[in-house]
């Protein structure tokens, strides 16, 4: 059956996901071509085209990291496709190089850059707020609050990104990618018509002499594009009176309901921007003369707050401008409490909000935790064993960061995708300690690869584990060079990274099956007593892939059958979530062994297998 | 204009709260009902705790804090304890009450807390409270996961929502994949007579 994505016609309203929303939007829109790096909470977008599989309407790529699929994404626009790029937040880190730059040259197929921010922290190692690229690149931005407005606006996005030939950011933040709202569709045309290419080197070459041109022309085209934001399609006004919410992103959403909560609706005038950047300076202007006074209720950094005050200090507007404040904080999310807590001091109303409710202290957590039979769990065991505290443990992004957790404490820093090889080479050059690095199959194609070729060619001394576990696993299981042919299928080629890994000139290499103890310990052991970049790759499928996707589960489980000490080490040392205490007794889950059997290696007497 | 609730639903990763809560969404859409859900992805792994609300009737914000859903649904019962100051005072709860220990308490470190407490906290909140044998019911009806049909059941018999058990199992055969469409429509049975049998 097709999928409503792709067979729902117009006026038909479906339930979506967020990030189906945008997909929805992008058809609309005629898109005809998606490079993506998958991460949280971007990912649903490229896997739902991925899933949808729709390629008689469009091309897409798993690409090696954000900086790669930007420069796709460029690519296919030069080439004159409508093209669309995915990523989270910290992924535009990545690839601000192609962004800044494409900015500049401009391109004429029409591109679309999706950033996924995540305020709080849910998924990420920071909470940045990327409407500050919108700001320095020079890209028209737009933020979506409900599922609706998410196919809209991509749909209204890509309309720009080709009428201005210019990038356009739509920008997310996690509850948006992942609410769920009704979506009433619009017409599905055929893909976007490509823009003919014709050779311009003094358009397309930012060589100097062209690059300071073409800054002009990012300027120009950034004044048509504020016209836009003037025509107030993404600016919506309502209420009256001489107090004023300016409201954009998510926090429109919790404004809307605390001001319903409360009782406000008809006290306040409240302005909510679609578009972001640029800013409507004459509706703004206007809507700030109307008032006394106005609270900027936006997530994140206070960006629309101080361009307010810019804009009313520009034009001598006489009103009061607060954002920031000890409850609208620039931390994490913002909530309907909080925001109603920040408007009844605005209005100087009682709070309505009266009762203090505290979470329950001392409950059992949930922490996230490897899974049984996780491969991480069997190659961190056996390092541990090896090399104790006396190694430093530089770790790097994927599921595997969850060793930090005890017992293994296998990861002592990180930085960002890739940097366990180089900040690791850095930390033992500096330091003179031994420094075990680890990295996943992804994340090494990710951007591993250039660090380890620095660490070849600056002669750094660092082990280098790579967790090939075959799969893009903490993200969803996206594909990746590394992943087998068979699962890859006709449309990419599998990458072997021991040929990568001794092309780049490492001697020290070798490979081994995550499961085998004996095996991993004993080249542990054997790379402990050397110097210089050794390279151990550990392979097994990541286990909930290999159960799911490859259906592939053993037909054994793990049974303790001699209680006492050896049992208690294994449950201690190894911390597998299959093992269970009751009272005195350590017992085995068998509805949640795998059957890995890497506890029988820990613990043979102890532990026997049996059929499942 | 409808009225509204807000819903707040938790549970264990792998226990199928998510697939539940797009089931309620998508029924009170097609019931027609504005309805606006809010999950969290990514880290939330197996075994980790997964929230996620159902809004109904017109609010916008996809994430509650403490103190504003007016039904808690929990699908175990140590997250309907975790998830309790969610709920507003005098709301409802409808709780599982059939254990999955998280790890420190397998491992033998923390200590799961007494069924008798956990009832005890809720009742000092709740002004309405409906606990399931889920698993139960979920085995009795041909699988354990159709447990949640026996929970979401429940919640549509009771009246508070703008649409009944009727509308839920309309939805059930619409939305749910045709081989899991009878043991979910026996589990919800078995839900709605459990909270009418009270």
């Amino acid at each position: 059956m097709s999928h409503p994505l792709l067979s729902g016609a117009q006026g038909e309203q479906h339930l979506l996901l967020g990030n189906e929303a945008i997909v929805r939007g992008a058809l609309e829109a005629g898109v005809n071509v998606i490079a993506c790096y998958p991460g949280t909470p971007s990912s649903e977008v490229p896997d739902t085209f991925y899933k949808l599989g729709g390629h008689d309407r469009y091309k897409m790529e798993y690409s090696v990291n954000e900086k790669v699929a930007m420069e796709v994404a460029a690519g296919a626009a030069l080439g004159g496709a409508m093209s669309l790029v995915t990523m989270k937040h910290v992924g535009m880190n990545v690839a601000a190089d192609p962004l800044f730059t494409s900015a500049y040259i401009g391109l004429p197929g029409g591109m679309v850059v999706l950033s996924a921010d995540d305020p709080g922290c849910h998924s990420s190692q920071n909470e940045q707020d990327n409407r500050h690229y919108a700001r320095a690149a020079g890209l028209p931005c737009f933020e979506p609050a409900s599922a609706q407005e998410a196919k809209d606006m991509t749909r209204y996005a890509f309309r720009v990104a080709r009428k201005l030939g210019q990038p356009v950011m739509l920008r997310t933040t996690t509850r948006l990618n992942h609410l769920r709202g009704s979506v009433l569709f619009d017409q599905l045309p055929q893909p976007a018509e490509l823009v003919p290419w014709a050779k311009n080197p003094m358009h397309f070459v930012p060589v100097p002499a062209v690059a300071r041109v073409r800054h002009k022309e990012l300027e120009k085209n950034m004044s048509a594009a504020r016209e836009l934001a003037e025509s107030g399609e993404w600016t919506k006004v309502r209420g009256k009176g001489r107090i004023g919410l300016i409201s954009c992103g998510i926090a429109r959403a919790y404004l809307a309901d605390a001001l319903y909560a409360g009782g406000w609706e008809e006290n306040v005038k409240v302005m909510e921007l679609g578009m972001t950047w640029p800013l409507p300076e004459k509706a703004l202007a206007e809507f700030l003369r109307s008032c006394e006074k106005v609270l900027v209720v936006e997530e994140g950094a206070a960006l629309l707050e101080n361009e307010l005050r810019i804009l009313a200090q520009r034009l001598g507007i006489a009103v009061e401008i607060t954002g920031k404040n000890d409850v609208l904080t620039l931390y994490g999310e913002y909530s309907t409490t909080s925001v109603t807590r920040a408007l009844a001091g605005f209005l100087d109303c009682p709070c309505p909000i009266t009762e203090g409710r505290h979470s329950e202290a001392g409950l059992p957590n949930r922490p996230p935790n490897l899974c049984p039979g996780c491969s991480h769990r069997s190659v961190y065991y056996a390092v541990r064993q090896v090399f104790g505290d006396e190694a430093v443990y530089s770790s790097d992004i994927g599921c595997y960061t969850l060793g930090m957790l005890p017992p293994l404490r296998m990861a002592d820093f990180l930085v960002c995708m890739g940097s366990s090889v180089s900040a690791g080479s850095g930390f033992a050059w500096a330091s003179g300690k031994p420094v075990v690095a680890f990295i996943g199959d992804s994340t090494f194609f990710h951007s591993g690869m250039t660090g380890l070729a620095n660490a070849v060619y600056n002669k750094h001394d660092i082990l280098l584990v790579i967790l090939d576990n075959g799969t893009t696993a903490m993200t969803g299981h996206q594909p990746n060079p590394g992943m087998t042919q068979s699962v890859l299928g006709d449309g990419a080629l599998h990458l072997d990274i021991e040929a990568v890994v001794r092309a780049f000139g490492v001697t020290e290499v070798a490979k081994v099956k995550a499961y085998n103890l004996k095996q991993v310990t004993s080249a542990l052991e054997d790379f402990k007593a050397k110097r210089g970049v050794r390279v151990l790759i550990t392979e097994e499928p990541c286990v909930l892939y290999a159960r799911r996707a490859l259906k592939k589960v053993p037909p054994q489980v793990a049974e303790v059958v001699e209680q006492g000490a050896d049992a208690l080490r294994c449950l201690e040392d190894l911390a597998c979530p299959a093992f269970y205490r009751d009272g005195e007794t350590i017992a085995i889950d068998a509805a949640l062994c795998s059957g890995c059997m890497v506890c029988l290696q820990v613990a043979p007497k102890a532990i026997k297998a049996r059929k499942r | 204009m409808d009225k509204r609730i807000r819903i707040y639903m938790t549970g264990v990763g792998g226990q199928g709260t998510l697939t539940a809560t797009t089931l309620l969404a998508r029924v009170a859409l097609d019931a027609g009902v504005s309805v606006v859900a809010g999950e969290v992805h990514g880290m939330a792994q197996r075994g980790g705790v997964v929230e996620s609300v159902v809004l109904l009737g017109g609010w916008r914000a996809p994430k509650l804090d403490h103190g504003e859903a007016d039904i808690v649904l929990g699908f175990e019962p140590l997250e309907t304890l975790r998830g309790l100051p969610y709920l507003r005072a005098g709301g409802a709860v409808f709780s599982n009450e059939d254990k999955m220990p998280p790890v420190g308490v397998s491992m033998g470190k923390e200590t799961y807390p007494e069924m008798d407490i956990i009832k005890e906290k809720v009742r000092a909140v709740a002004g309405r409270v409906h606990y399931l044998h889920c698993r139960e019911l979920g085995m009795r009806a041909g699988s354990i996961q159709a447990g949640n049909a026996a929970l979401l059941g429940a919640l549509c018999t009771s009246g508070l929502l703008p649409f009944d058990e009727k509308t839920l199992e309309a939805g059930i055969y619409k939305f749910l994949p045709a081989k899991l469409v009878e043991s979910n429509i026996k589990a919800m049975a078995l839900g709605v007579d459990a909270v009418r049998a009270v």
